[in-house]
């Protein structure tokens, strides 16, 4: 009997050790989690100011004046412009258009 | 049972009379111990009641001073949506930025450090010092919505009292070019001109808010209470090609400071979607800096001025009169000897033409043809045509400040009225209004809707014309902008245009203005099939050129050019190749 409560005691000692365990890790974790959150919210803010950078970056005026000014390059007319027909749109836009040659 | 060999009398002499031993006879009186339990029941008695006042009476209290001490609430901040424009260019959004602000009583900075703040705020002493001693001892704002960069390295100065708070701020990557369409918000985010405001309640986000537990160290442990989630503002994607836009822009500006104008408009209309492709104005601003703003620079003059339509009008007078049968094409109809009377007052053509076709009245821009078709019309015929095609009624578009223009009822014309409002005095609109009213040529009849927002299909319209009549007005227009016109510096190279000129004398208090003009130009390509229009204003152009086939015909041309080049429109008209093709042998590719 007496073996029996010395078991049982263990067990109870080692069952809380565990519960304390289990519940320090489950608030590390969390905090874990929420410091990745944080981060993922800083990331997608700082991807924003990327994107918008970029855009301020590449305007349409400053395109043109890098293309006329530092390229060289003028716009074109269609007196400088070769126009092809594409042989594989045809068939395409026809099928779609239900059309029949 | 007795137990054997033991009597009760032995027992009793052998047992201890506890209570009249000397052994334990106590020295001390009796009133010292009952003073302890008396003392130690009142010190329980005691903690019972504080218990009790713990538990139960001021429960909600403490309850309320615990949770103060680990219960935390965390804003979750939703970001307000985005404006694209129809390829997914950004045109506005938000990017996180840090406001500073400080408690002023805590403020501690020694002079170098004040001096490497304010280099970075970009701030003058003065203005520092007032913003900070200017209100609260507790709270200031110092500067709002820096740059987190800049954040950064105020933070690294070490400053003692100086704190942050993330916002968010907004941007405009196309600046001036589309600022009228897109607007700008205040820098508590709400939208006051354009889209901005027009799209307000979409494009606004709403915070969230999550209840947490921090520890001693302020970690964040455990979730408690409720959740709400953060909902982000909705995109808007705009009809507009940031493209097409600031190329718009671009010669409008060119063309207003060229004719030394006041101001300039264009609009460009989708013809098959009725989406507007581009909505420029100049003088323009930059959106993201808005210090020395003019109300001049504000206005969406192509939304929000209104003049007199001119002879923009005329083609809607023949279309008109070619449907119900009043006029026929090949008729000819007497212009000369240039002037005509209607109720006392002289109509003028600004050149004598003799006798024109009904498509000379057009391509020779006359008043007098002009007003001969309308007079064989009832006032009521003219009115539902104006008003049909937009004249006179609320643009169904949601942007702010869009006008109604005027157009009065035709019970209180006057003959003189009808035969001015045939050549397009006497009502007014906006250059939208114009543009959208020239989609009944360009759809074969079917006035349609305009739309800032991207869409597939065109909503709705109205057919006005028969396919025919739309046809035959759109060579007219053609011939118009052609030798003999008064729109030829509206051709393109590779596009067949058409389009009508105007030009008029600007309204000042109850007249008309002799030395200040408007001019402009609507007109459509290709002309077979109109793929786009174009409205082109010029306010007040004082370089000795004033004609709308001078000064806005030209501006025309060229967003024409462009916008179809850029749409990828193949030319119907024959150009002379500056290139050559030559045949090449094809090599198969090695790898």
């Amino acid at each position: 009997m007496n073996k029996l409560n010395v078991v049982l005691l263990l067990a109870v000692i080692f069952s809380s050790m565990a519960l304390i365990r289990s519940a320090y890790d489950t608030r590390r974790l969390f905090d874990a989690i929420h410091k990745a959150e944080s981060e993922s919210l800083r990331l997608a803010g700082e991807r924003t100011r990327l994107e918008a950078e970029r855009q301020t970056a590449a305007t349409n005026l400053r395109v043109e004046r890098t293309a006329r000014e530092r390229l060289a390059m003028r716009t074109t007319t269609p007196a400088v412009t070769m126009y092809v027909v594409d042989p594989a749109a045809k068939p395409r836009a026809a099928a779609a258009s239900g059309a029949t040659p | 049972m007795k137990l054997p060999g033991r009597s009760p009398r032995v027992a009793s002499t052998r047992g201890v009379n506890y209570a009249t031993s000397p052994l334990l006879a106590s020295p001390t009186p009796s009133w010292r111990s009952r003073l302890i339990v008396a003392l130690v029941g009142s010190a329980f008695a005691g903690l019972l009641g504080r218990a009790a006042y713990v538990q139960i009476i001021g429960a909600e209290f403490f309850q309320k001073q615990g949770e103060k001490r680990y219960a935390h609430t965390l804003e979750v901040p939703a970001s307000r949506g985005r404006i694209l424009d129809r390829h997914g260019a950004l045109l506005a959004s938000s990017v996180p930025a840090a406001s500073v602000w400080a408690i002023p009583k805590d403020f501690v900075a020694t002079v170098e450090q004040r001096k490497a703040l304010l280099k970075l705020l970009g701030m003058e002493a003065r203005e520092f010092d007032a913003r900070l001693n200017g209100g609260s001892s507790n709270f200031a704002w110092i500067r709002r919505q820096v740059d987190t960069a800049t954040w950064d390295q105020v933070k690294a100065l070490g400053i003692k009292g100086l704190y942050e708070t993330r916002e968010y701020k907004r941007r405009y990557p196309e600046g001036e070019s589309a600022a009228h369409v897109v607007g700008f918000t205040n820098i508590e985010d709400q939208g006051q001109e354009g889209i901005e405001l027009g799209y307000q309640k979409d494009l606004q986000g709403h915070d969230g808010s999550r209840g947490v537990v921090k520890d001693r160290l302020g970690r964040v442990v455990e979730d408690m209470g409720e959740l709400i989630e953060p909902s982000d503002g909705r995109d808007i994607q705009l009809s507009i090609d940031a493209k097409v836009q600031f190329f718009a822009y671009q010669r409008v500006r060119d063309a207003v400071l060229e004719h030394k104008a006041k101001a300039g408009s264009v609009v460009v209309l989708d013809t098959q979607t009725g989406e507007i492709l581009a909505l420029a104005n100049y003088p323009s601003y930059d959106p993201g800096d808005r210090t020395r703003l003019t109300g001049g620079q504000l206005r969406n003059r192509a939304l929000t001025d209104i003049f007199e339509p001119g002879s923009t009008m005329k083609p809607f007078i023949v279309g008109l009169a070619l449907e119900n049968g009043k006029a026929r094409l090949n008729e000819v109809v007497t212009t000369a000897p240039g002037s005509m009377v209607v109720s006392g007052i002289a109509i003028k053509d600004a050149h004598p033409h003799g006798s024109l076709t009904l498509q000379e009245v057009i391509q020779k821009s006359s008043n007098i043809g002009t007003v001969r078709v309308a007079m064989r019309m009832q006032p009521r015929e003219l009115w539902e045509m104006f008003s049909n095609v937009g004249y006179g009624q609320k643009p169904q578009i949601s942007f702010p400040g869009a006008v109604t223009g005027k157009l009065r009822p035709y019970k209180s014309w006057r003959p003189i009225e009808q035969a001015t409002m045939a050549y397009g005095y006497g009502l007014s609109a906006s250059l939208l209004q114009m543009a959208r009213a020239y989609t009944t040529f360009a759809r074969d009849g079917e006035v349609i809707p305009v739309s800032m927002l991207k869409q597939s299909q065109p909503q709705p319209g109205l057919q006005v014309l028969s396919p025919q009549t739309a046809r035959e007005i759109r060579r007219m227009l053609q011939m118009a902008a052609g030798p003999g016109g008064t729109g030829t510096l509206a051709q393109t190279m590779g596009y067949s245009v058409g389009g009508k000129s105007g030009t008029a004398h600007k309204q000042e208090g109850k007249g008309y203005a002799s030395n200040k003009y408007r001019s402009w130009f609507v007109g459509m390509s290709p002309i077979e099939k109109p793929r786009i229009i174009v409205a082109v204003m010029v306010d007040e152009p004082s370089n000795g050129v004033y004609f709308g086939g001078s000064v806005a015909a030209p501006v025309f041309s060229q967003v024409v050019q462009q916008t179809l080049r850029m749409m990828n429109v193949s030319p119907d008209l024959e150009v002379k190749p500056q290139v050559m093709a030559k045949a090449m042998p094809s090599v198969p590719e090695s790898f």
